[in-house]
């Protein structure tokens, strides 16, 4: 055991950070979120960000391609497809960036082995969410830091310090409930001494101050700010939570969200249309509800785990293929801009059986948006990875 | 490839629906028989935790209703029955039906190695878990299952890489549990040769078929840094090439290469590397072949710093974050002295003036928490699928951390957990846990009223300022279960 007068430092620290000012600073909520939105099934970024002026593009898709009059040119070489109309504006003002030809080296096709392995981050164990939280916590991670709407863990989250799974925020008790109880317990941390006591107090003290704020964030209006307007859907109500979240201040460092049904084999532009609708208004929507201060401190990536097909099938669907899309939105968007190896989509240039090649690691794209976000070593995010991250 | 897997997939969840039915089954032995709903039980009295409290915290996973009558009814003096309580822990030389019987409806995970392979990872993993904990609740030898945890942490593997989604159970009950009290170089040596390893750190990939070809060190460099010897523990960049030589050659039979023997681990003298080595300053003659992977484990586990790497573990696991060096001094002694003893090296652990003196320095990790808790309350568990995820929202899921370095062992790691471990208690305590149920008032009663109930869950009579606290909350059960001392053991 230790002897009381080992406490003296920590008492001292303790009564310090109850100075106003310093209070702030032992927040451990430092404002930056990141937000990761998996388009499951495997998203056609040919149809999402269509090459306009690629000849080849239109013979290989004659029915189901996206003719130049009618997309939204964003550069001399790619347009976004009508039906993302609301991101053109955060295009034009720098806050949306798109990464083409990008994926994985999951050459499988399979959707449960490339999801795997892009939610992993490469043959490493545990989810690459996971592993980057664990790399930035290296101590007493929040309460909230991580949450997953939805139902399950997705395996990004795999081994983070702290990981909640929530499916609608209303129904989610953040806390304990019942004031009295939650003032009984706080005062009995408060009481804590010795070592492992104050580090307990102090800990007690976080998380008091986190609940209190979901409280009151859960009773104010669930209205989003800005007259920002969602898409009556799951995934529209997962973003304006998420959003709240981040507004309501709780500590978030992650969050991710699913938009699936993007396996668009037949009749693609039934199938994925509406979906393009809705991504396009959800993010739009979390842009604005957000504000620009808070946009500053939040990055939106948008990924799937491959594209489709160059070449439409018999029944005007695409089947499983390579390279696809990445969008990042907001803080670490390096918006703006289409960045993409590009090789044209002539035959000759196509992988296996004529897809998109990869020529973009997506843990490339990742690797920036995490050290903006606070990854102390890219190396424990993604082992082997690092000499291509370019911090910018 | 797609069509298997979703096949699996879809199997996987029939498993679990049967799996969980099972569960129901299991159970239903514990409300007739096991700690009757009527008998009253002691709890300690006095300021401080008492000896027979503090010794049942750290040699198990916290003390059920009746325990402390148990353990000091076992000798004549407090001294003489906790002897006994040591004795049985490290030399409990029975079946533990109790653990048995609780996991017996766990069938995927009891497959022999090959069939394994039959299961979806998601019924394997969920089954491990569940099992994991229920052995942890209902398991007599305390002692055994909180070995089997600290070897889970100390020789890590994640059961989502490669094949070790189908090889961790194997790993789990061939080669932690065996060896979990036993001797250390034969432990180290099953983890060495296990699939699961080899699977997990590379070892299988480490070849040397052609002059050209360079060994993989990943696994020789964990073999010395995070299982024998420690980081900065004496051996160079040109011992871990060494290491990595002598273990060239091993292979696990893949599922993509054969439909027999799948996931046997083999030898293959063609692939290994069969010149002469030096690891550690000491010589490994050429021609050693197969042999060579046991030479490499003498010298390494000969080490001291090997003893002292293990030594410290141990008393940070059952003394303090920062134990004395004279503890650890005894027991790596003790260590050293026996070839690697671990029940030896306890037994000298469990008699230092450290351990017999300390109290309630360390703050249980989730796994620890959760279960101290269903144990203290004689909680009755039809389906632990929902525990388990609460372990997720902590972040402690047993075989689920992803770096080789196994779940961090300090308390500053685990305090983000508090408002998961406030609503688990108070969900408990409320009968608002999916599956598991709590019989309160029984509880309290058999306790003989507040005092004694809190005096089990604390080890001590409760301070004035937590009676204070408990009147003001409410519900007294769920602040306890919440309060600080209960983090502690």
């Amino acid at each position: 055991m230790r002897s009381p007068h080992d406490d003296q430092p920590h008492r001292a620290h303790r009564s310090l950070e109850l100075a106003p000012t310093l209070y702030a600073t032992s927040e451990r909520d430092d404002a930056r979120a990141l937000v990761v939105i998996f388009l499951r099934g495997g998203a056609d970024g040919l149809a999402l960000i269509p090459p306009i002026d690629d000849d080849a593009y239109h013979t290989a898709r004659p029915t189901i391609g996206i003719a130049s009059r009618d997309a939204i040119r964003l550069d001399d070489r790619f347009g976004l497809h009508p039906r993302l109309a609301p991101l053109q504006p955060l295009f034009a003002a720098g806050q949306l960036g798109v990464v083409h030809a990008v994926g994985s080296d999951d050459s499988t096709r399979s959707h449960f082995e490339a999801q795997d392995h892009m939610e992993q981050g490469g043959t490493t164990a545990g989810g690459w969410l996971g592993r980057f939280l664990r790399a930035r916590d290296a101590s007493a991670p929040g309460a909230l830091s991580a949450v997953a709407i939805g139902t399950e863990l997705p395996q990004s989250l795999r081994g983070a310090p702290s990981a909640a799974v929530v499916r609608n925020l209303d129904d989610f008790s953040i806390g304990v409930e019942r004031p009295q109880m939650r003032q009984a317990i706080a005062a009995l941390y408060a009481n804590e001494q010795g070592t492992l006591g104050s580090l307990l107090a102090d800990a007690s003290r976080d998380t008091v101050r986190a609940l209190e704020r979901s409280a009151a964030m859960q009773r104010e209006s669930a209205r989003p700010a800005n007259g920002a307007e969602y898409p009556a859907d799951e995934f529209g109500r997962g973003l304006a939570d998420i959003a709240r979240l981040i507004k309501g201040r709780v500590g978030l460092s992650v969050a991710t969200i699913d938009l699936g049904g993007w396996d668009s084999h037949f009749t693609q532009g039934s199938v994925i249309e509406p979906l393009m609708d809705r991504l396009a208004r959800g993010l739009a929507a979390f842009h604005t509800d957000l504000g620009a201060s808070r946009m500053a401190q939040t990055t939106v990536v948008v990924m799937t785990e491959f594209g489709r097909r160059v070449a439409e099938n018999a029944s005007r669907g695409t089947d499983h293929g390579r390279g696809s899309v990445m969008l990042t939105l907001g803080a670490g968007a390096a918006g703006g801009r289409v960045r993409a190896d590009w090789r044209g989509l002539a035959s000759g240039l196509l992988e296996g059986p004529g897809d998109v090649p990869v020529t973009t690691d997506f843990r490339d794209v990742l690797a920036p948006i995490l050290h903006l976000h606070g990854a102390p070593a890219l190396s424990s995010v993604f082992p082997g990875r690092v000499s291509a991250a370019t911090h910018g | 490839m797609t069509s298997r897997r979703t096949f699996l997939r879809a199997g996987g969840v029939l498993a679990a629906a049967a799996a969980t039915q099972g569960c129901a089954d299991v159970f239903a032995w514990q409300r007739g028989t096991s700690h009757d709903s009527a008998t009253p039980f002691g709890s300690p009295v006095g300021r401080e935790i008492d000896r027979i409290s503090h010794s049942i915290s750290r040699l198990s996973y916290g003390a059920r209703p009746g325990d402390w009558d148990r353990v000091r009814a076992l000798g004549a003096t407090e001294d003489q029955a906790i002897a006994r309580y040591i004795d049985e822990q490290l030399q409990f030389d029975k079946r533990d039906e109790s653990a048995n019987r609780a996991v017996r409806r766990l069938e995927a995970i009891a497959e022999p190695l090959g069939e394994l392979y039959e299961y979806s990872p998601a019924v394997l993993h969920e089954q491990l878990c569940v099992s994991s904990l229920l052995r942890a609740v209902h398991g007599e030898r305390q002692l055994h299952e909180i070995m089997v945890a600290f070897w889970a942490d100390h020789f890590n593997i994640d059961s989502s890489k490669g094949d070790c989604r189908w090889l961790t159970p194997a790993f789990n009950r061939a080669v932690l549990h065996p060896h979990a009290l036993g001797r250390f170089p034969e432990l180290l040596r099953a983890v060495v040769l296990s699939p699961g390893m080899l699977w997990y750190l590379d070892g299988r990939v480490n070849r040397r078929g052609s002059a050209s070809e360079r060994p993989n060190e990943n696994y020789a460099r964990e073999l010395l840094e995070l299982h024998t010897l420690g980081v900065r523990g004496g051996y160079t960049q040109y011992d871990v090439m060494e290491t990595a030589r002598a273990l060239t050659g091993w292979t696990v039979r893949s599922k993509h290469a054969s439909f027999m023997g799948i996931g046997r681990v083999a030898f293959d003298a063609a692939l290994h590397d069969d010149g002469a080595k030096r690891v550690l300053g000491r010589d490994i003659p050429p021609g050693g072949g197969a042999s060579d992977v046991d030479a490499l484990l003498r010298i390494v586990t000969g080490q001291w710093r090997c003893a002292t790497f293990i030594a410290t573990k141990l008393c940070r696991r059952f003394i303090d974050e920062s134990p004395s060096p004279q503890s650890i001094d005894a027991v790596s002694r003790t260590f050293a002295a026996t070839g690697g003893d671990i029940n030896a090296s306890l037994r000298t652990l469990f008699d230092t003036a450290e351990f017999r003196t300390v109290r309630a320095s360390r703050l249980k990790r989730p796994f620890h928490f959760i279960v101290s808790a269903l144990r203290a309350v004689d909680a009755q568990t039809d389906d632990a699928q929902p525990i388990t995820r609460w372990l997720e929202r902590m972040g402690h899921v047993p075989f689920q951390f992803p770096t080789p370095d196994g779940y961090p062992d300090n308390a500053a790691s685990w305090t983000g957990t508090l408002q998961w471990r406030w609503q688990f208690a108070t969900a408990l305590a409320e009968n608002g846990v999916q599956g598991t149920r709590v019989a309160r008032d029984d509880l309290r009663r058999r306790a003989g009223g507040d005092d004694g109930l809190l005096a089990h869950l604390f080890g001590r009579t409760a301070t004035m300022h937590e009676r204070a606290a408990a009147d003001a909350s409410g519900d007294m059960l769920a602040l306890a279960l919440a309060s600080p001392a209960f983090q502690r053991y």
